[in-house]
C-alpha cells in the first residue's frame, strides 16, 4: 500500500514537473519556398532529436527586412530562448542581432553573414560562397567549352554572400577561362517580374549571349521565364544558385543549379544550441559546401534530402 | 434585533451576488451571440459591412459587394468567426486576380501570424500554377494532402463557387467553375485532425475577391459529401510546384491570360526597356508646354477611387483612357498628356501597362509641416496627427480632421470593413496614417494645405487615446466627486446619529438599573427608618427627631432620584417640547421655594431634533441648578426662540451674578461649552455683581435636504468652515462671537 502511494507521488511529482520544450526561433528570409523550407525541415529533424521546439515564420518577401526584424524580436519576447536567422540584409540586421546577443540569446545566423565577429553566443553557418563562384565558373568553362559570353544577373548587393559569390565566379572564371567574357553585370532583389524584365534587356541587347548566371532564386525564375517567352531555352545556357525550379532541370530547359544546404544548416543550428546550453565549446564558424546538380544526380540521396520540404519527416 | 440583522446581511450579500451573476450572463449572452461567433453566418459585404474581419497581411477593402485583396502577399489572410466552431460548411464565390499564385477558403483556423503558412487550420483553394484545387494543412509550415486538377484549368478573373466541409477528421472541398458548370473535389481524412476554429480567406501571389459567404452548420445528417481519400505519400507540396506541362507549354499561359490583356498593354515585340524614353515624375511640374506628352515609370500607390503612381523623385495622380485593373505595388508604365496644377501635376488619357507586380511600396514618414509644403504631392506618406473632428463625407466616406505641428489636414476613407472602429475614435487621440498626399484645390478646397487618401482602414494606427483631462471626462469627474462628498456627509451625519443614539440608549437603560435598585433601595430604607420611628417611645425625643430627619433625607433624596431618572430617559424630552421639559425642571428645583419661574416662547412651529433638543435641554439644566444654588435670585427665566433656522435658548435670573473672568470652576461651564460644540451650536455667558446672570446658547438647525436645498446648504456647510466668516456672523442673530 505504501510502496503503491509512493509510486502515485513520484509520478504525480513528475507530471507537475513535465514543462513544455523550450523554443528556438527559426527565422530565414521567407518562406514557403525550396530554398528555405528545407532548413525548416533540417532544424525540424534536429529538434526532434534534441527535444526542442522550433518556431517558424519569416516576412512574406525577402525584401521586407522590417518584418524580419520584428519577427525576431516578437519570437524572443513571446519565450523562445534562442535563434536561428538568415538575414535579409546584412546592415539593418546588425543592431537587433546585437541586441538579443547582449541579452543572453544563444544566436546562430546562417547562409549569410553579419558585419558582426562571431563568438559568445552568436555562431555563423554560412554557404561556402567561393565554392559556388567557383563550381559556377567551372560548369560555365565547361558547357561553353572555355569560349563563349555569359551575363550575371541577381547581384544584390545587401546580401554580403551573394556578394562574395559574384567575386569569386569573376575571379575564377577570368583566371581559369579567358575565353569567356562577362558582357553584363545586374543588380536585383526578389522580384521575379523585374528580374524577368532585366533579363528581356539583356537578351535585346546581347543577342548572341551563351550563358546567364542566375545569382539567386528570383532571379533565376525571372530568366526561365524571359527565356521561354523568346524562346531561348536551352539554347542560351542557365546555370542557377540557390534551388529553384527543380522541373526543368529534368527536361534540361536549365542547366543546372548550385544548391545551397540549407537543409544541414538548420539541422546544424538546433544542434550548435542544444550544445551550447549544454555548455559545450561551440565552433564559432562553419562552413557548408554547395552542390552542383544536374538531370544526372537529381534523384542522388544526397541532393533529394537537400531539396526536402517535408518537415514533418520523422528522418 | 440581531436575528433580524443577521437575515437582512444575507439577504444583501445573496441580492449582490445575483446581480454579479445575472450581469456576468448578460456579458455571456452578448459574446455568445455576437454576430461573428454564431452559426449559420452571413457576410454583409453588399451592405458595406465587414467590421468582424481581421486581417493578417494584404489590403482587404470592400468593393461592389465582394471583399477585394489587391496585393499580391504571398499569404494574405482575412479571419472571421468562432475558434470554437467545430463541424461546419464554408461556401462563397471567389475570384483570383493574378496568373502564377491562388486563392480560396480557410478553415478551422487559429494561432494566425502575418506569414504565408503562419497559422494553424485547413486551407482550400484553386492554385493557378499547376490549374488544381488543392487541400492543405497549415501548422506554420505547409504540408498539403490533395490535389486534383480543375477541369477546364484555373484562370484568374473567373469566378468560382467553393463550398468546403470540415465535419470530424474528414475534410472536402467542391469547387465549380461558374462560367461553365465544370467542378472538382477532393476529399481527405488528417487522422491528428485540427479540430476547431474560425473561418478565413486567403490568397498566394495574386488577389482575390470573395463574396456570397455562408457558413452553416455541419450535420451528420448530410449526404452530399464525397468519398474521402487515403493521403498520398510524401504529400505534394506547394508554392515551389513548377507543372512541367504548364511551364513547357507556354500557349496555355497565354491562353488563361487573355483576360488580363484586355487591360494591360502589351509591348510591342522587339521592344526594349530602354527603348521608350521615360521622365522622372518629379521633374513633370516643370514642364510648360500644355499637354504635353510623357512616359513616367513608377509604383502604384492607389488604385481606387484614383490611381496615384510614384517614383523615387515624386508622385502624380493618372487618370486613364480606359479601365484598368491594378493593384497596389504593381510597377507601371503610364504614356499620357502632362497637366500641370499650381501645386500638382495629372497625366490625363494616359496609356498604363503593368510591368511586374510587387508588394506594396512603405509609407515615407514625414510630419506634417514638411507634408504641408507640397513637396510630396501625390507620394505615399505616413504622417501622426491628432484628431479633431470625424464626419461623414461624400461618397461613402469617412472625413478625418487632424491636426499637429501647427498645421491642420484631413484624411479620407472610404466605408468599409473597419470603419465603425474609426467612427467611435475619441477626439484628441493621436494617429498614425498612412496614405496618398494630395494638395490639389480640388480635395482640399483650400480648407487645409494637403489631404491623405487613406487606402484601407490597416493604414490607420491608434498611437494614443484621447487625454484623460478632456471637458467631458473632467465634468463626470467633477459630478462624481460631488455626489462622493454628498455622500460622505450624509453618511457622517448618519454616523452621528447613530452615535447618539446609542448614548441615549445606553443611559435609558442605567435610568432603568437605577430605577429597579437605587430608588427602590431608597423606599425600603424609608419604611424601615418609619418603622423605627413607630416603634420609639415618645419619650425619646432626641431619637425621634433624628430619625424624623433621617426619613426627610430618605424621601428628599428619593425625590432627587427620580428627577434624575425621569431626565435621563428618552420618552421625557420625546413627550415634551424644549421649553415644557426645562419649566418643569425649574418648577421641580424651587419647588416649596420663593423663586418665581418665568418661561418665554417664540414660534414653536420648528420641530428640534432630539439630539439637539437633548443638548440643550442638558446645558439649560446646569444654568438652572447654577441660578438656584448660587444666585439667590427672585425671577427665573427661561426663554427659547424657535422662529429662525437655530434654536436660541436663554436661562437669566435677577440673583447676585459674578464676574466672568474670576474662577469658574464648580459653575459645569466647560462643560456646556462642549455640549454647545457637539451640536455645532455656540454658548454666550454674561453677567454682572447685582445683576444676575444670562446664558445663552444658539444652536443651528439641520435643514431638510430636499433636492432644492442640497446645493445651499453644502454651500453653507462649506463656508460655515472658517471659524472667522462674517457671513456667518450674520446669518446667526444670537452668536456671541459677533
Amino acid at each position: 500500500m505504501s510502496a503503491a502511494v509512493a509510486a502515485f507521488i513520484l509520478l504525480a511529482s513528475l507530471a507537475c514537473n513535465s514543462s513544455p520544450p523550450p523554443v528556438i526561433a527559426v527565422i530565414p528570409r521567407t518562406t514557403a519556398l525550396v530554398l528555405w523550407e528545407a532548413e525548416h525541415a533540417g532544424a525540424e529533424a534536429a529538434a526532434r532529436k534534441t527535444g526542442f521546439s522550433i518556431y517558424w515564420n519569416a516576412p512574406t518577401s525577402e525584401d521586407d527586412v522590417e518584418r524580419q526584424i520584428a519577427i525576431a524580436r516578437h519570437s524572443i519576447d513571446r519565450g523562445a530562448q534562442a535563434l536561428v536567422l538568415a538575414p535579409d540584409q546584412a546592415l539593418a540586421l546588425m543592431v537587433p542581432v546585437r541586441n538579443l546577443i547582449a541579452r543572453g540569446i544563444p544566436t546562430v545566423v546562417i547562409s549569410s553573414p553579419l558585419p558582426i565577429p562571431p563568438g559568445g553566443k552568436l555562431s555563423y553557418i554560412l554557404n561556402d560562397e567561393e565554392e559556388t563562384g567557383r563550381i559556377a565558373a567551372d560548369r560555365i568553362g565547361f558547357i561553353l567549352r572555355g569560349k563563349g559570353s555569359v551575363v550575371v544577373l541577381g547581384i544584390d548587393p545587401d546580401i554580403t554572400g551573394i556578394v562574395n559569390r559574384t567575386q569569386a565566379f569573376e575571379t575564377h572564371l577570368h583566371i581559369k577561362f579567358p575565353g569567356i567574357r562577362i558582357v553584363d553585370e545586374r543588380t536585383g532583389g526578389f522580384n521575379i517580374a523585374q528580374a524577368q524584365e532585366v533579363t528581356e534587356d539583356v537578351l535585346a541587347r546581347e543577342p548572341q549571349l551563351d550563358a546567364i548566371l542566375a545569382l539567386n532564386s528570383a532571379a533565376t525564375r525571372g530568366a526561365f521565364i524571359a527565356l521561354k517567352t523568346h524562346g531561348m531555352l536551352g539554347k542560351i545556357k542557365l546555370v542557377a544558385c540557390e534551388q529553384e525550379l527543380i522541373p526543368p532541370l529534368v527536361t534540361g530547359e536549365i542547366d543546372s543549379i548550385i544548391l545551397e544546404n540549407t537543409y544541414e544548416m538548420g539541422y546544424r543550428a538546433v544542434q550548435l544550441i542544444a550544445a551550447e546550453r549544454r555548455g559545450e565549446h561551440v565552433p564559432e564558424q562553419i562552413t557548408l559546401s554547395p552542390k552542383l546538380v544536374t538531370r544526372e544526380n537529381l534523384n542522388s540521396p544526397e541532393v533529394q534530402r537537400m531539396l526536402t520540404m517535408n518537415w514533418r519527416s520523422s528522418d | 434585533m440581531k436575528v433580524t440583522n443577521r437575515i437582512r446581511g444575507r439577504l444583501r450579500i445573496a441580492g449582490i451576488g445575483l446581480a454579479i451573476a445575472s450581469l456576468l450572463g448578460m456579458a455571456a449572452t452578448v459574446f455568445l451571440t455576437r454576430p461573428s461567433s454564431r452559426l449559420p453566418y452571413h457576410d454583409s459585404f453588399a451592405s458595406g459591412q465587414a467590421g468582424e474581419w481581421t486581417a493578417f497581411g494584404g489590403t482587404w477593402e470592400l468593393a461592389n459587394g465582394a471583399m477585394r485583396n489587391d496585393s499580391d502577399e504571398r499569404g494574405a489572410k482575412l479571419l472571421t468567426g468562432s475558434k470554437d466552431w467545430k463541424d461546419y460548411s464554408f461556401s462563397g464565390d471567389v475570384e483570383l486576380l493574378g496568373e502564377q499564385g491562388d486563392a480560396g477558403l480557410m478553415l478551422r483556423s487559429g494561432d494566425e501570424e502575418r506569414g504565408v503558412d503562419s497559422y494553424r487550420g485547413y486551407y482550400v483553394g484553386l492554385r493557378s500554377n499547376d490549374e488544381n484545387l488543392i487541400i492543405g494543412l497549415a501548422d506554420h509550415g505547409w504540408i498539403e494532402l490533395a490535389a486534383r486538377p480543375m477541369p477546364g484549368g484555373v484562370h484568374a478573373f473567373e469566378w468560382y463557387h467553393f463550398k468546403a466541409t470540415v465535419r470530424g477528421c474528414q475534410i472536402t472541398a467542391i469547387a465549380t467553375d461558374i462560367s461553365t458548370g465544370a467542378f472538382q473535389q477532393a476529399s481527405v481524412i488528417d487522422k491528428d485532425c485540427v479540430p476547431q476554429g474560425r473561418v478565413g480567406l486567403r490568397s498566394h501571389s495574386s488577389g482575390g475577391v470573395w463574396k456570397n459567404l455562408e457558413v452553416l452548420p455541419s450535420t451528420a445528417s448530410e449526404r452530399d459529401l464525397p468519398q474521402a481519400s487515403p493521403l498520398v505519400a510524401p504529400p505534394k507540396l506547394s508554392y515551389a510546384v513548377d507543372e512541367l506541362e504548364r511551364i513547357s507549354n507556354p500557349d496555355r499561359v497565354d491562353a488563361s491570360s487573355s483576360n488580363k490583356e484586355q487591360v494591360i498593354d502589351k509591348r510591342p515585340d522587339g521592344a526594349t526597356v530602354n527603348a521608350v524614353p521615360v521622365e522622372s515624375i518629379g521633374g513633370l511640374r516643370l514642364i510648360r508646354i500644355k499637354s504635353r506628352r510623357t512616359t513616367v515609370r513608377g509604383t502604384v500607390i492607389l488604385a481606387y477611387p484614383s490611381l496615384y503612381v510614384q517614383d523615387a523623385t515624386g508622385g502624380v495622380a493618372v487618370i486613364a483612357s480606359s479601365e484598368t485593373h491594378l493593384k497596389i505595388g504593381d510597377e507601371v508604365e503610364v504614356t499620357g498628356e502632362v497637366d500641370v496644377h499650381d501645386f500638382s501635376c495629372v497625366i490625363r488619357n494616359a496609356n498604363v501597362r503593368l510591368l511586374w507586380a510587387h508588394a506594396p511600396a512603405p509609407a515615407l514618414a514625414v510630419t506634417a509641416g514638411m507634408a504641408a509644403t507640397g513637396a510630396f504631392d501625390a507620394m505615399f506618406l505616413e504622417v501622426d496627427g491628432d484628431l479633431w473632428a470625424t464626419e461623414a463625407g461624400p461618397d461613402n466616406t469617412l472625413l478625418l480632421t487632424l491636426r499637429s505641428d501647427g498645421q491642420s489636414f484631413q484624411a479620407i476613407i472610404h466605408e468599409g470593413r473597419g470603419s465603425a472602429s474609426v467612427r467611435s475614435l475619441s477626439r484628441r487621440s493621436i494617429l498614425r496614417l498612412r496614405g496618398v498626399c494630395v494638395v490639389d484645390s480640388l480635395h482640399t478646397h483650400n480648407l487645409t494645405p494637403f489631404l491623405l487618401l487613406i487606402p484601407s482602414t490597416d493604414d490607420l494606427e491608434v498611437l494614443a487615446g484621447a487625454p484623460w483631462w478632456s471637458a467631458r471626462n473632467l465634468l463626470i469627474i467633477g459630478l462624481v466627486s460631488v455626489t462622493l462628498a454628498l455622500l460622505a456627509y450624509l453618511l457622517y451625519i448618519h454616523a452621528r446619529h447613530w452615535r447618539l443614539q446609542a448614548i441615549v440608549e445606553e443611559r435609558e437603560r442605567i435610568a432603568h438599573e437605577m430605577h429597579d435598585t437605587l430608588a427602590q433601595c431608597f423606599v425600603g430604607i424609608g419604611f424601615q427608618l418609619q418603622a423605627i420611628s413607630n416603634g420609639m417611645p415618645k419619650s425619646m425625643h432626641a431619637v425621634n427627631e433624628q430619625l424624623d430627619l433621617a426619613c426627610e433625607l430618605v424621601r428628599h433624596s428619593h425625590e432627587e432620584a427620580r428627577r434624575s431618572l425621569l431626565t435621563l430617559r428618552r420618552e421625557f424630552l420625546e413627550s415634551e417640547p424644549l421649553h415644557s421639559a426645562l419649566n418643569t425642571f425649574a418648577c421641580r428645583m424651587v419647588e416649596h421655594g420663593s423663586i418665581k419661574v418665568l418661561t418665554v416662547v417664540e414660534g414653536e412651529g420648528t420641530p428640534t431634533p432630539y439630539r439637539i433638543k437633548d443638548v440643550l435641554f442638558r446645558i439649560g439644566q446646569e444654568a438652572i441648578a447654577n441660578a438656584v444654588r448660587h444666585g439667590n435670585p427672585s425671577v427665573l427665566k427661561i426663554e427659547v426662540d424657535y422662529r429662525n433656522a437655530a434654536v436660541m435658548m436663554l436661562i437669566a435670573d435677577d440673583g447676585g451674578g459674578f464676574t466672568p473672568s474670576g474662577d469658574l470652576r464648580g459653575f459645569g461651564l466647560t462643560g456646556m461649552r462642549k455640549r454647545a460644540e457637539g451640536i455645532s451650536g455656540t454658548l454666550h455667558l454674561s453677567s454682572t455683581i447685582g445683576s444676575g446672570t444670562q446664558v445663552r446658547v444658539v444652536a443651528p438647525l439641520p435643514p431638510r435636504l430636499t433636492l432644492l436645498k442640497v446645493n445651499r446648504y453644502v454651500w453653507r456647510q462649506g463656508g460655515r468652515g472658517g471659524s472667522n466668516d462674517s457671513r456667518n456672523d450674520k446669518k446667526n442673530p444670537y452668536s456671541y462671537r459677533r
